[in-house]
């Protein structure tokens, strides 16, 4: 029944399994090893460069483009996530019909497919003879090879994130609630918006953020469907990957590491935000 | 009426979990629903706050028919046993929740919260969170929450359910007061006894989605009418005793009634007698007995609860022991005792000490099913019968036993049967066979009072059929059905037949009749059935509604033994295919 009352916890607990100074050890090792050296060693290599160099690659005005569509493409695809991973999420969990394992399962296809395989059917579909494409065509909406297309695909990326997040959260969410406000007298959208979306927001929240660190990161699948003109469908990933078959790589590294600070920011921005959240929410007495 | 259900049934895939169910709640008063769990009685309450819909029936509050109306506007107020608190608001916005919804000013809102929480003693905990109170804390603010909008009735889901035991006694002293202050009408639920009795105004006791009994606590606990009721509320030792003019006989040892039903005495038959463990006495021996005796016995068990001392008495009276029957449905007859602490000063008992047993009092139950006994021409058809899947789980439910005993008379093919009286415990059951409709009329010549027949396998039975052949069988086929269907968690429909070529002015008369049977069924045995009225042959028409599946029932009730033969000779002539119940009483003479 409190099953927000575990929220806070002392660094080191009793536990019933020995070794948490093995297992500690372990965590901080292979956090060091797999994301915190790499990580370093992409600052040092930016940190070769001068003042004036680094801000001028930054600042340049194709790369300053990859950013607005890497980041604005990304958090849009997100946005999208969290309103139809929601519906997903909710038609999954609060209905029974038949073909239920099938589509449950097909939620987690983005999660296997190679992203380049998903690039290349997303392009098929949505270019301009495509199956999808021939029909917008008329109404002069360009799906593949523009920014559209690129959100299209981060959608498709970040799709499950959203959904498996959310899911174990409407799961818990209890009916009791639903009608305890109902013989309170509250209709069908009050309770939606007062009993259970404030219940899922914290879920709803780290699905956004994972699809959208997902979208920032995303390479394979953005590639094929965007055309990658630059100034206007090139992603910063692909950047990168130009300045190092270039050799630049201090360029690479220079953007490396404003991508990194940017999503570190946003990412840390969520957290917080939902720390916030979950603390409104258990109180802090306990 | 505050609160009005009327035959009310709800079914889950078709099987009902709430079977017709009818009760009258009156405007203040404090009504504990109480059954085990699974007994329908969540389901009940959650049919009057309007969250789960209802198959059949009608139900009112305050005179209005609210059945198709929605949870959002019956207006009544609700409180879960898990709290159902809204977590991520505060006491103050969860009491507020019902006002805000309704658009009450901002002011009002607040004085009637300040209302609230002084009513459930919780003034000055407005902003704390849910998850900031403990338990009782919590629920209180749930009991506030569903009185905010001044409901009409205030329905109580097991709320003390995740509470310990302190309290839960604080928390039920509350709500009392509460109830009493606001004279609302509240409907408890729960499975607690000692918390129904607490509490309660009346009780209504529930099993297998059936209102078994209702009353004034102390009427029940006193008087119940049912094993399930007798066994439910508080501990009790069902045993069988033959009842006749002179009192209450358990065995060969008599004991001198004190059994205050009204139910006519004829000539001596098996009874249910109930003796509640306060109401047995014991003593070093027979004479040193303040009570009647009862029978000798050796002590088995002693467990020491504080105020109370429990033991388990093993009779050893060879004549005693073979008529008595225990929960389980053995014929080991142990009896439970409590005893207070004076009783305990006075007479001191070892583990395995010899005893003497007397009883205070002795309730008998009104049921006139009291046992069942097994009868076929061989033992090991005796035996085969007596293991019948629904026979035994008839008896378990009846917390009932089944004796066995070999008829030669039933034999196939030799139609033998003496016409010498004897006495049977309980109803006769028989084998379908192709000569079933002899062998009932045998057992009943032999003085059986109800003849059970039983097909091999037989399903426990979805619907029950009952049809008497004649008014002066009315009254004990009623009483038997109701006994019967308290055990099943079947429908009871009441079939007639009138003739084909039936004047239209005398068709209201048939409706008539089956309508004064259902209500007397009601009135009298608690009883709820729906009512069939068919034109044509009674027994084409019985035989056409029972081909239409196997998972039926069917009871009749005769006055005449060779009526039998003449108005059903067709229906029985081949092998019943489903259970059959024959009732039959000899017409009361009058006196």
């Amino acid at each position: 029944m409190n099953a927000t009352a575990t929220a806070m916890k002392p660094l080191r607990q009793p536990s019933v399994l020995p070794g948490f100074g093995l297992t500690f050890g372990f965590t901080t090792f292979f956090l060091s090893a797999v994301v915190l050296l790499p990580l370093a060693a992409l600052v040092m290599m930016a940190s070769r460069l001068h003042w004036g160099e680094f801000l001028e690659i930054i600042f340049a005005p194709r790369a300053m483009g990859s950013y607005r569509l890497s980041f604005g493409a990304s958090l849009l695809a997100a946005t999208i996530n969290l309103v139809f991973g929601f519906i997903i999420a909710w038609t999954l969990v609060r209905y029974e019909f038949p073909g239920k394992k099938i589509i449950d399962a097909l939620i987690d296809m983005p999660f296997a497919l190679p992203t380049a395989v998903s690039g290349i059917a997303l392009t098929t579909v949505f270019a301009q003879n495509g199956w999808i494409g021939q029909y917008l065509e008329p109404f002069g909406i360009k799906v593949a090879y523009t920014w559209i297309g690129v959100t299209v695909a981060l959608t498709l990326i970040g799709m499950p994130f959203m959904v498996r997040t959310v899911q174990p959260a409407l799961e818990e969410v209890q009916r009791d609630l639903e009608d305890a406000a109902e013989t309170l007298g509250a209709g069908r959208f009050h309770i939606f918006r007062r009993i259970i979306l404030p219940t899922v927001l914290p879920a709803l929240l780290t699905g956004f953020t994972l699809a959208f660190a997902r979208g920032v990161g995303e390479y394979g699948s953005v590639i094929f469907i965007s055309g990658n003109l630059p100034y206007k469908t090139e992603i910063t990933p692909l950047l990168i990957v130009i300045k190092l078959e270039e050799f630049d790589y201090k360029g690479a590294a220079a953007l490396g590491s404003v991508m990194l600070l940017i999503s570190f920011i946003m990412l840390l921005a969520i957290n917080l935000l939902q720390a916030w959240g979950r603390k409104r929410q258990t109180g802090a007495g306990r | 009426m505050s609160i009005t259900l009327d035959q009310v049934t709800k079914r889950y895939q078709g099987i009902p979990v709430v079977n017709d169910v009818s009760v009258e709640i009156g405007n203040g008063e404090f009504f504990v629903l109480l059954g085990p769990s699974g007994s329908g009685k969540s389901t009940l309450l959650r049919a009057i706050a309007g969250l789960t819909g209802v198959n059949h029936g009608r139900i009112a509050l305050h005179g209005r028919d609210v059945t198709h109306v929605s949870a959002r506007e019956r207006g009544v107020g609700l409180v879960f046993q898990n709290y159902a608190l809204f977590r991520h608001m505060t006491v103050a916005d969860n009491i507020e929740f019902a006002l805000r919804v309704r658009r009450v000013k901002r002011a009002d809102r607040a004085q009637r919260r300040k209302e609230l929480l002084r009513l459930v003693a919780l003034e000055g905990m407005d902003e704390r969170l849910p998850a900031q109170l403990s338990g009782g804390q919590q629920q209180r603010v749930a009991v506030a929450r569903a009185l905010a909008h001044k409901p009409e009735v205030l329905l109580l889901d097991e709320p003390f359910g995740a509470l310990d035991a302190k309290i839960r006694e604080e928390l039920r002293r509350t709500i009392r007061q509460v109830q009493r202050e606001l004279g609302i009408t509240t409907v408890l639920v729960t499975h607690d006894q000692e918390e129904a009795f607490a509490l309660a105004d009346r009780i209504g006791v529930m099993n297998l989605g059936r209102l078994l009994e209702m009353g004034r606590p102390d009427e029940l606990y006193t008087r119940p009418a049912t094993r399930f009721v007798a066994t439910f509320l508080g501990a009790a030792n069902l045993l069988l005793a033959r009842q006749s003019k002179s009192g209450i006989r358990f065995g060969s040892q008599q004991v001198i009634s004190h059994a205050r039903d009204g139910a006519p005495v004829g000539r001596e038959h098996e009874v249910v007698a109930v003796l509640r463990p306060e109401e047995v006495e014991i003593a070093p021996t027979r004479e040193a007995l303040d009570a009647n005796y009862l029978a000798a016995g050796t002590v088995e068990e002693v467990v020491f609860t504080g105020a109370l001392e429990r033991m388990r008495i093993r009779l050893t009276n060879g004549a005693t022991e073979a008529q008595l029957a225990v929960a389980n449905g053995d014929a080991g007859a142990f009896i439970e005792v409590t005893r207070t602490q004076p009783e305990q000063r006075a007479f001191q008992v070892q583990l395995g000490q010899h005893v003497a047993v007397g009883v205070r009092r002795i309730h008998v139950l009104p049921t006139p099913l009291s046992s069942f006994t097994a009868c076929a021409a061989s033992e090991s058809e005796v035996d085969v019968l007596s293991h019948q899947p629904l026979l035994v789980e008839l008896a378990t439910r009846m917390k009932t036993r089944v004796a066995s005993r070999v008829e030669p008379a039933l034999a196939e093919g030799k139609g033998e049967c003496s016409s010498r009286e004897d006495s049977f415990s309980g109803a006769a059951v028989i084998a379908s066979s192709p000569g079933a409709l002899k062998s009932i009329e045998c057992l009943l010549e032999r003085g059986a009072e109800e003849v059970f027949v039983l097909p091999p396998n037989a399903p426990s039975p979805q619907r029950v059929l009952i049809h008497w052949a004649d008014e002066g069988a009315r009254a004990a086929t009623l009483a038997v059905s109701a006994s019967l269907l308290r055990h099943l968690s079947a429908e009871a429909i009441y079939l007639d037949v009138m003739p084909h070529g039936t004047p239209d002015k005398q068709r209201p008369y048939g409706m008539r009749a089956l309508l004064d049977a259902r209500s007397e069924a009601h009135a009298v045995h608690g009883l709820e059935m729906r009512t069939e009225l068919r034109f044509g042959n009674i027994a084409s028409e019985l035989g056409r509604q029972l081909g239409e599946s196997t998972d039926q029932l069917l009871i009749l009730g005769v006055s005449e033994i060779s009526g039998l033969a003449q108005r059903f000779g067709e229906l029985l002539s081949g092998t019943p295919r489903w259970p059959l119940l024959v009732v039959y009483r000899e017409p009361e003479v009058a006196a």
